[in-house]
C-alpha cells in the first residue's frame, strides 16, 4: 500500500505499477489537518479509488473526524480515453447481437439438417461483416478528400494517427478471417505495414520515420540526387513496398527538369526506366486502388508468369551498357541498389529495412512472393529476428508472434494485456472463425473455470467492465446474454443491485428485465423501489410499484397505516387530498391488499355528501348500496364499522320511509352485535366518537327494521 | 414489432456522438434557414457535472458546434424553451429540487445573457419531474414525485414563487404542460392526468385515471402535449408504449392511439416507455374532413430507440430506428422538418425529413 509522502499540507499518494513507465501522482485535497491517523483505501465503482483519510480520535473539538476522497484513475491506455472507449463499446453491441443471432440461427439450422459444423455454411462471411463493423469504429484512416492540387513535394500523405488496436484488429481480420482474400494475404500484409509502420517503434527508426524526416527537408534541398539521403529513403521505401511513394520520389529527380534534359539524357532514361518497372510490379492481388500502381494477377499461374518476366526485365536492365554513360554516381548507385532489392538481394533488403517486420515484408516482395501458411512464416520470422533483434516487446509484435506460432492463448493474453477486455470478448469471434483447434480451445468447458469456457470467461469479465460503468451497464445485458452457463445469473444480479432512486433508471431496468422475461428480478426491483418511496413520504408512488409487483403482503401492512390516517379525518373535508391516491388504487381488490376498502369508501362518501346537499331518495339508495357493500367487504376493518353506521344515521333514519330492506337490516345489527363481542378482545380499538353514538345507531336500526317489516309485510 | 409504411424518400439522418450523456435537447429559434440553435442538458459522466450547452447545427456539410455553456449545480431532469422578451427563454429543472432560467439572445448565441434561479428544497421534496414554461415565457409551472405543483412566475431580476396544490406525497406527478395562461394539465402515475385551471383553486378540476379495464399493468404519463388550437384535448404517452388523447369534453372516453388494451393488440410501433410526445406540425393529415373530432398527428420518442409518427386511424410511420433508447426529441417549430433527439449512447441525432 502507498505511504504517506510527508509534504506541507498536501497528501500524494503514488499508484504503483510495473507497466507504467513513470509513476502517475494523483494529489488528493482533503483538506484534514495533520496528523492522519489512518488511511483506508478500497475500489468504488469503475477506475475509482476510494480513499478514506482519518483523523486521530481525540478530546478537543474538531470539526470533521475524517474524510472520504475518490480518485479517478486512468484507464491505463494512452491511445483511447474514456469517452473514446465507450463510443467504441456503443458502436459494437449492434456488430456483436448481430452475429450472435446468425450464429444460433446458423447453428439451428446445421441441428436439423444434420451438418456437423456451422461452417459449412460459410460462416466466415459473416464474421467478415462483424469484423468491417468493427474495425470501423476503431478509427478511420480517411485522410479527407485528396486536395485539389497535387503537391509535387508531398510524398507521405498526412493521415490520421493510425491506432495500434486497428492494426491489431486488422491483423487478426487477415489471418482468421478473411478466409476469401487468403490467396492475396502477403499482399495484405504488405498494405498492413503501409498503414501502421508508424506504429511498430517510437524510438527506434522505422522505414516510416525516415520518410518523415526526410519530407521535412525535402522543400529545402536543392539538388534533390546529390543527398544520399534521398536514395537511401527510395531504397528503404521500395524494399517495403511502397511504390506509389517511390515512384513520385524518383520523378522528382533532377534529370527531369527540362533545361537539364537536354545533357542527362541518358541519366534520365535510366531513373525513368526503374520508375516503369517499378510502376509494373506484378502483384498477386484482384485489384488495386484507383491511381495505385503496380499489375494485379489474381491467378497463381499468371502471377507466376508475369513474375518471371518482370525479373527477366530488371536483370536486362541490370546489365545495359547505358549505366556506364550515367556520369551521375550517386544516381547511378542509387538504381542500382533499387535493382538489387527488386532482384530479392537479401543483403540490400536487410540494410535497407530498419525493423524486422520491415525485413519479413519484404521477403514477401521480393525474394518469397509465394510464401503460405504459418509455419513458412514463422520460420522467417525468426530469420528475420536474427538478423534484426529488437529491444523490448511491443504489443503488436507479440501479436504477431502468437499469430504465426499458432498459439491461440497467446494471442488472447496479449490482446488482453495490451487492449483490454473490450478486445478480447470481440476478437474471440475472429479467433475461432474455420479453425476447429482454436473453436474447441476457447469454446470448451473448463473445470478450472468453474465449467464455463475461456470464451465465456472473456465475455463475462468484459460484461464486469460494463456494468460497473453508470453509462454502460445498459450493454452489459447483451453480452451476458450470450453466455450460456452463468450469464444469465449474473445478469439477474446486475440488475438486481441497481440503484431504483431514479425513476428514469428504474424503468430502464424493469425494460430489461422484460426483454430478457426475467418476471422475478422485475418484481423484486419494483418492490424496493415502492418502499423506498413509501418510506421517502412519496406515498402515491410507493403504492403504485407495490401494486406493479403485486406486493400483497405490504400493500397490506401499507393499509393500515393509510387506515390511521383515513380513520381521523373520516368526517372532515381533507379527505378530498386522498382523492388522488384512492384514484391510484382502482376498484380492483386483487391488487390492491385491503387498499379496495378506500375506494369503496370515497363512494359511499361522495353519494352521502350528494345525500346532505340535495336529499334526493336516488342519491340515498346509493349511499345505501355503498354502505351495505361496505359493510359486506371482508377487507373492511373492524374499528370502521361504527364510524360508518354513524356517519349513515341520516339514511337510517330517512324521513320517508326506510331505505334498508330487512335483511339489509339484519347484516347491520349483526354486524354490530359482533362490534360488542369484540369489544372484550385485547386488540380492541375504540372509535374516537361520542359516546352515545353506539346507542343512537342501535336505536336507528331498530326503527328502521321496524319500519322495514311493516313494508314488507 | 411491425413497422408500418416507410416514408417515400428516407429522411437524412446524421448522428453526433457527444462523448456525455445528453439528459435533454430542445430547439431554439434559428438564426437563419441554415444556421440553427439548439440547446442540451449534458452530463459528464466522466467529471460528474452537468451544464447546459447551447449548439449551432449547420448543414452542407453537416455540423454540430458548442456555442456558449452554463454549468448546472446538479443534473438537469426537465429543459423547455420559449420566448421571452424577443430573445430565448431556456428552462431547466433539476434532480436536486432547483429552477434555473437563462435568457439568450439569438444574435448572440455565443453567450448567455442572464441566469435567474430558486434554489433547491424551496420549491419541491426531492428532485423536479418536469416543467413547462408559457408561451409568453413569464411562468414556468413544475411539478414533482413530493405531489407538489409550483408556479415560477419570471420577473425583472427575480423569480417568485407561489405553490399551487401540495398532496402531501399521496399523488406523484411525472408530466406537466400549459394549455392557456390560466390552464394546465398534469400527468402522473396510473396513467393519471388532472386538469387544473388557475381560477378555481384548491385541486384539480378535472380527473382521469387510464383504467381502461383488466389491464396487467399500469403504467406512468412521462410526457404530456396540448396543441393551441385544441386546448380541450390533452395528448399523454408512457409506459408500455401507450399514447392516449384524453378529451375534456369526454373525460370518460380517452382515445387510445398506441398500446395494449386488454384481450385486443391495439398497433403500437414500440412496447417500452414513450419517454416524449409532441403534435408533428410537418405531417399534413391526409383526411381533411371531420377534422375536428380527429387526433393531429404526432411524434413520439421510446426506451426502444423508435422515433415515429402516429396518425389517428392509420398505420404508425417510423422516422428512426436506434439501438439505444431515444430520451428526448424536439420537433423545430420553424422549419418543422427537423427533428432533434437525444440518443442513450451518449449522442444526437438531428434526422431531416424530405
Amino acid at each position: 500500500m502507498p505511504g504517506v509522502a510527508a509534504n506541507s499540507d498536501e497528501r500524494s499518494l503514488v499508484p504503483y505499477s510495473q507497466e507504467l513507465p513513470q509513476p502517475v501522482v494523483h494529489s488528493l485535497h482533503h483538506g484534514l489537518k495533520p496528523p492522519i491517523a489512518r488511511l483506508s483505501i478500497s475500489w468504488s465503482r469503475g477506475n475509482t479509488l476510494r480513499v478514506s483519510v482519518l483523523s486521530p480520535p481525540s478530546e478537543e473539538d474538531v470539526e470533521v473526524g475524517g474524510r472520504v476522497v475518490e480518485v479517478r484513475l486512468s484507464n491505463g491506455d494512452g491511445e483511447n480515453s474514456d469517452a473514446k472507449w465507450r463510443r467504441i463499446a456503443y458502436g459494437s453491441v449492434t456488430p456483436f447481437a448481430h452475429l450472435q443471432s446468425r450464429r444460433s440461427s446458423v447453428s439451428n439450422l446445421s441441428n436439423m439438417s444434420l451438418i456437423p459444423s456451422p461452417y459449412t455454411i460459410d460462416w466466415w462471411e459473416y464474421v467478415m461483416e462483424y469484423s468491417k463493423d468493427i474495425n470501423s469504429l476503431l478509427g478511420s484512416l480517411d485522410s479527407g478528400p485528396d486536395p485539389v492540387i497535387d503537391d509535387p513535394k508531398m510524398v507521405l500523405k498526412k493521415v490520421e494517427e493510425p491506432t495500434s488496436i486497428k492494426a491489431a484488429w486488422e491483423l487478426m481480420e487477415i489471418f482468421y478471417a478473411d478466409k476469401q482474400s487468403q490467396p492475396w494475404q502477403l499482399e495484405r500484409l504488405v498494405d498492413w505495414l503501409a498503414e501502421y509502420d508508424s506504429l511498430l517503434s517510437s524510438t527506434q527508426p522505422t522505414v516510416h520515420s525516415k520518410l518523415l524526416d526526410f519530407q521535412n527537408e525535402l522543400s529545402s534541398l536543392q539538388v534533390i540526387e546529390d543527398d544520399p539521403k534521398y536514395w537511401d529513403v527510395l531504397s528503404s521505401a521500395l524494399a517495403v513496398g511502397w511504390i506509389d511513394i517511390v515512384v513520385k520520389m524518383l520523378r522528382l529527380h533532377g534529370s527531369y527538369q527540362l533545361h537539364q534534359l537536354g545533357n542527362r539524357e541518358t541519366e534520365n532514361g535510366l531513373v525513368e526506366a526503374v520508375a516503369v518497372l517499378i510502376s509494373k510490379k506484378p502483384r498477386m492481388r484482384p485489384g488495386v486502388e484507383d491511381g495505385k500502381l503496380g499489375e494485379c494477377f489474381k491467378a497463381k499461374p499468371d502471377f507466376i508468369k508475369a513474375w518471371e518476366k518482370w525479373r527477366a526485365q530488371i536483370m536486362k536492365l541490370d546489365s545495359s551498357r547505358f549505366w556506364l554513360q550515367c556520369n551521375h554516381h550517386q544516381t547511378r548507385e542509387g538504381l542500382k541498389t533499387m535493382i538489387q532489392i527488386m532482384l530479392g538481394n537479401v543483403d540490400n533488403l536487410c540494410n535497407e529495412t530498419c525493423h524486422w517486420i520491415e525485413l519479413f515484408i519484404s521477403h514477401f516482395l521480393y525474394v518469397r512472393p509465394l510464401t503460405v501458411g504459418f509455419e513458412s512464416m514463422y520460420s522467417l520470422a525468426q530469420k528475420c529476428m536474427q538478423l534484426k533483434p529488437m529491444s523490448g516487446a511491443h504489443r503488436l509484435i507479440e501479436i504477431i508472434l502468437g499469430i504465426l506460432g499458432e498459439n491461440t492463448e497467446v494471442v488472447l493474453a496479449e490482446c488482453s494485456r495490451a487492449f483490454g477486455p473490450w478486445m478480447v470478448a470481440h476478437a474471440i469471434e475472429l479467433l475461432t472463425t474455420g479453425s476447429d483447434q482454436a473453436e474447441s480451445l476457447l469454446h470448451e468447458e473448463r473445470y478450472n473455470l468453474g465449467g464455463i469456457s475461456i470464451a465465456e470467461l472473456h465475455r463475462l469479465v468484459y460484461a464486469q467492465v460494463l456494468s460497473s460503468h453508470a453509462l454502460t451497464w445498459q450493454i452489459a445485458p447483451i453480452y451476458l446474454s450470450s453466455c450460456m452457463k452463468q450469464g444469465m445469473g449474473l445478469l439477474e444480479i446486475l440488475l438486481s443491485k441497481l440503484p431504483t432512486e431514479h425513476n428514469e433508471m428504474l424503468l430502464k431496468n424493469i425494460e430489461i428485465c422484460r426483454l430478457y422475461e426475467l418476471d422475478t428480478v422485475s418484481s423484486n426491483i419494483m418492490k424496493i423501489a415502492g418502499v423506498y418511496h413509501w418510506k421517502h413520504g412519496r406515498k402515491g408512488c410507493g403504492v403504485f410499484w407495490l401494486q406493479q409487483a403485486r406486493d400483497e403482503v405490504r400493500l397490506t401492512r401499507i393499509a393500515q397505516h393509510l387506515f390511521d390516517s383515513v380513520g381521523k379525518s373520516i368526517s372532515d373535508e381533507s379527505f378530498k387530498q386522498w382523492e388522488g391516491l384512492i384514484e391510484l388504487l382502482g376498484s380492483e381488490s386483487k391488487t390492491t391488499g385491503g387498499l379496495d376498502f378506500l375506494h369503496k369508501y370515497r363512494d359511499f362518501k361522495k353519494s352521502l355528501k350528494q345525500v346532505r346537499d340535495g336529499k334526493t331518495t336516488d342519491a340515498a339508495y346509493q349511499a345505501v348500496d355503498s354502505l351495505i357493500s361496505l359493510m359486506k367487504n371482508p377487507s373492511t376493518p373492524q374499528r370502521f364499522w361504527l364510524p360508518l353506521l354513524h356517519d349513515s344515521l341520516k339514511l337510517l333514519n330517512w324521513p320517508e320511509r326506510p331505505l334498508l330492506n330487512v335483511s339489509q337490516t339484519d347484516l347491520l345489527l349483526n354486524k354490530l352485535q359482533e362490534l360488542s363481542m369484540a369489544k372484550h378482545r385485547p386488540d380492541f380499538t375504540e372509535a374516537d366518537l361520542p359516546s352515545e353514538a353506539l346507542s343512537s345507531v342501535r336505536l336507528a336500526l331498530a326503527s328502521n327494521l321496524g319500519h322495514a317489516i311493516l313494508e314488507e309485510s | 414489432m411491425a413497422i408500418g409504411t416507410a416514408l417515400s424518400e428516407p429522411p437524412k439522418i446524421h448522428i453526433f456522438p457527444q462523448s456525455r450523456y445528453i439528459d435533454s435537447v430542445r430547439w431554439l429559434p434559428p438564426i437563419s434557414a441554415l444556421d440553427r440553435l439548439a440547446v442540451v442538458a449534458v452530463f459528464d459522466s466522466d467529471s460528474g457535472t452537468s451544464s447546459i450547452e447551447t449548439l449551432s447545427f449547420t448543414q452542407n456539410p453537416e455540423n454540430l458546434t458548442p456555442q456558449s455553456q452554463w454549468d448546472s449545480p446538479s443534473r438537469v431532469s426537465s429543459l423547455t424553451t420559449s420566448q421571452f422578451n424577443r430573445k430565448s427563454l431556456v428552462a431547466a429543472a433539476t434532480f436536486a429540487g432547483s429552477i434555473h432560467v437563462l435568457l439568450i439572445d439569438a444574435m448572440e448565441p455565443s453567450s448567455f445573457e442572464s441566469e435567474l434561479s430558486v434554489p433547491e428544497k424551496a420549491l419541491h421534496e426531492g428532485s423536479i419531474s418536469c416543467v413547462d414554461v408559457m408561451d409568453s415565457g413569464v411562468e414556468c409551472v413544475t411539478v414533482g414525485e413530493d405531489g407538489r405543483v409550483n408556479l415560477v412566475s419570471l420577473g425583472e431580476s427575480e423569480l417568485s414563487c407561489r405553490r399551487i396544490y401540495d398532496s402531501s406525497g399521496l399523488v406523484s406527478f411525472d408530466s406537466v404542460k400549459w394549455a392557456s395562461p390560466s390552464e394546465f394539465a398534469t400527468g402522473g402515475y396510473g396513467f393519471s392526468l388532472q386538469w387544473w385551471d388557475q381560477r378555481k383553486p384548491g385541486g384539480a378540476v378535472s380527473q382521469f385515471k387510464g383504467d381502461w379495464g383488466q389491464r396487467k399493468s399500469s403504467g406512468i404519463v412521462h410526457s404530456i402535449d396540448i396543441h393551441p388550437s385544441r386546448k380541450h384535448t390533452c395528448l399523454a404517452g408512457g409506459s408500455s408504449g401507450t399514447v392516449f388523447a384524453w378529451d375534456l369534453r369526454w373525460p370518460q372516453q380517452p382515445l387510445l392511439l398506441s398500446g395494449v388494451r386488454s384481450g385486443e393488440a391495439t398497433y403500437s410501433p414500440c412496447e417500452s416507455e414513450v419517454w416524449e410526445v409532441q403534435y408533428d406540425p410537418y405531417v399534413k393529415t391526409s383526411n381533411v374532413g371531420n377534422v375536428s373530432s380527429r387526433i393531429l398527428p404526432t411524434m413520439i420518442c421510446s426506451e426502444d430507440g423508435i422515433l415515429a409518427v402516429f396518425e389517428q386511424g392509420e398505420e404508425p410511420i417510423e422516422v428512426l430506428a436506434e439501438p439505444c433508447a431515444i430520451n428526448s426529441f424536439d420537433i423545430d417549430r420553424q422549419y418543422p422538418s427537423d427533428v432533434i433527439c437525444s440518443l442513450e449512447w451518449e449522442s444526437i441525432a438531428i434526422v431531416t425529413r424530405p
